[in-house]
């Protein structure tokens, strides 16, 4: 279905190549140009599009390049020209404010550190139901997501998705381990797979989907799967210990320890973004805002228990040591070393004469050690990499993004 | 939470639950009703299996393609020869996700709130829902209050006379139904469907 689709797309380009077109593709354009006259407004801005299409729906019907056309011909040129015209608009009408950036920000952090921890039996996910394969596929469709510009192409991804859900529903169904119960089995596991898949730009791909998607499409099945990643994004949002099947506790300790390894993680990249103010222990001032004795105290000692697993030769004696433990101490060494760079560079960036610290890392023996430890900055790299190219992307696609601008313009003038 | 909340309710505004199924060029037909219902109760009550009962008992009973799925349509005929086409909106019924189905029910024509005659707690729980389509439902929402589980007589802990006061207390249809054995399955649809607002034929 998909692929006949695309070929459909192109049709319509190859319609709008046509010198008859001519007054649609004036339209086109100055419906696009139109828009940059008026400021950001998400709202107003879904209904400029859904009054365009409308309008130009009647105009199509009323077309000699398409005169005699079947229904299903002019539902595929407004779908072209919903594509097309989202494609260009696509920087202005995507995640357009700051609060929707932070909003993806939070979510994706939060599925981050449920990450760590959250496993399937903490959602109840029956045992017949445990697929990493099946799982994986619907995470993969999920994370497409973020790669196509046309709202139709984003909505598509979620059916995908739980289209594989459902597959796998309905083979334990069918072997009979299992008395599937429609959305009681159905949303727990869209919900943990949106956990494993940490879908980029969660809150702005959905939000685009809802602007944007024609609403005489947004119905019925597709409307139903569309609402159930409403619900597991608004689930994840609002989870705490009492969500799950986990003792809350046990929550609070992970949640903790995910959000100080998230921190860590994350400072080299904040100081290269240049952010020259940082907090030298953010997750304590979070975690406790007011600094009070009791609690500060209650918080080191929760850092020593962490640190205690993450470096178990503490207490370990050299005749302890066998070879075997070599690789484990360079992998402790690195990580220490790792650390406490990150720490001096934030100290550095702290105090207010520009002096390096006394600790230099030229205490360490024999490491080249540059401004940033090598392996972050790979990954650092490799995340704006990410961005830019998404693994799930299929070539094909991403050709076609970039292709779709340049045909309408070298068209007829 | 989220766009959920922060956007317009085009949902409810222009998707209607309450859809006449366009013929060509959009024009409204009577006699076509296309219907969004939802299914709220407990987990366990047996939502899906009414409607995989409705869905599977007046189509090829040996397709599996239905099994387990959380969406299902179907589409009856009336004996005014109106067809109502159901779009079926199954709800997880777990604790947890209580304060999700704001989303689901959100633009639906009808509610069907399911308990199981065999579970007070059930009963409880369909109330509570009742409360809640009362309080944010839409005002003109067709309510159905079932009770599932028929088959299982010697195991009731829900009076019939219970569940028939509160429905009519409520304005809602009561219908006590088996999933297993079929009983009264078909009739459930088919009193939501002559309960359904005809648009005036034009």
């Amino acid at each position: 279905m998909e692929s006949s689709r695309s070929l459909t797309f192109y049709d319509f380009l190859d319609r709008m190549r046509h010198p008859a077109a001519l007054d649609i593709v004036r339209s086109i354009k100055s419906f696009i140009v139109s828009f940059s006259f008026h400021a950001v407004n998400s709202e107003n801005d879904s209904r400029r599009l859904q009054d365009f299409l409308s309008t130009m729906e009647i105009s199509i019907r009323d077309h000699p390049l398409w005169s005699g056309a079947s229904e299903e011909e002019i539902d595929c040129a407004v779908e072209g020209l919903e594509k097309y015209v989202m494609t260009k608009l696509y920087a202005r009408t995507f995640a357009s404010t700051q609060e929707d950036n932070k909003v993806d920000q939070e979510i994706s952090e939060k599925i981050h550190m449920l990450q760590k921890f959250v496993r399937p039996e903490h959602l109840d996910i029956h045992e017949a139901f445990h697929n990493e394969a099946s799982w994986l596929l619907a995470e993969k469709e999920l994370q497409k997501m973020n790669a196509f510009k046309s709202p139709r192409e984003k909505l598509l991804c979620i059916l995908s998705c739980c289209r594989v859900i459902n597959n796998l529903l309905l083979n334990v169904s069918m072997s009979g381990n299992h008395v599937v119960a429609g959305a009681d089995d159905f949303l727990p596991v869209l919900i943990y797979v949106t956990i494993k898949a940490n879908p980029p730009q969660l809150h702005s791909n959905l939000k685009f989907i809802q602007l944007f998607r024609q609403p005489s499409k947004l119905v019925s099945e597709v409307a139903y799967y569309f609402t159930n990643l409403m619900s597991a994004k608004l689930f994840i949002v609002d989870l705490d210990g009492k969500s799950l099947s986990i003792n809350e506790a046990e929550f609070q300790e992970n949640m903790l320890a995910a959000k100080l390894e998230l921190q860590m993680n994350m400072l080299p990249a904040r100081l290269a973004e240049g952010e020259t103010r940082i907090d030298p222990c953010p997750p304590l001032q979070k975690a406790r805002p007011t600094a009070h004795g009791h609690f500060s105290r209650k918080f080191s000692e929760e850092i020593n228990a962490l640190d205690e697993g993450d470096y178990p030769f503490m207490e370990a004696k050299f005749g302890d040591l066998t070879v075997g433990d070599v690789e484990i101490l360079l992998n402790v060494y690195k990580d220490v070393v790792k650390k406490h760079s990150s720490l001096c560079r934030s100290l550095r960036s702290l105090s207010p004469s520009k002096e390096p610290p006394a600790i230099v890392l030229s205490e360490y023996p024999k490491l080249d050690l540059p401004g940033q430890p090598e392996g972050q900055r790979q990954q650092h790299q490799q995340t704006k990499e990410a961005k830019l190219d998404l693994p799930g992307q299929p070539e094909g696609q991403r050709q076609q993004h970039q292709q779709t601008p340049d045909v309408i313009d070298s068209g007829p003038k | 939470m989220g766009c959920s909340s922060s956007l317009p309710d085009r949902a409810s505004g222009q998707l209607l639950g309450l859809n006449h199924e366009s013929a060509g060029a959009g024009a409204n037909d009577s006699k076509n009703l296309r219907v969004k219902l939802v299914l709220l109760g407990d987990s366990g009550v047996g939502k899906s299996c009414i409607v995989l009962r409705f869905v599977r008992g007046q189509f090829d009973p040996t397709s599996k393609v239905t099994v387990g799925a959380s969406f299902l349509s179907q589409t009856i005929a009336l004996q005014d020869s109106t067809t109502v086409k159901f779009e079926i909106w199954d709800t997880a019924g777990q604790e947890r996700y209580a304060a999700l189905a704001p989303l689901y029910y959100r633009g639906a024509a009808v509610a069907v709130v399911v308990y199981d005659i065999t579970s007070t707690d059930s009963f409880n729980k369909a109330q509570y829902w009742i409360k809640e389509l009362q309080k944010h439902g839409s005002p003109d929402i067709i309510m159905a209050l079932v009770g599932n589980k028929a088959d299982l007589q010697e195991n009731r802990k829900v009076p019939t006379q219970d569940a028939m006061d509160c429905a009519e207390k409520n304005g809602m249809f009561f219908i006590e139904t088996s999933a297993k054995t079929a009983d009264n399955i078909n009739q459930l649809f088919e009193e939501i469907a002559k309960r359904l607002p005809r648009p005036s034929s034009s």
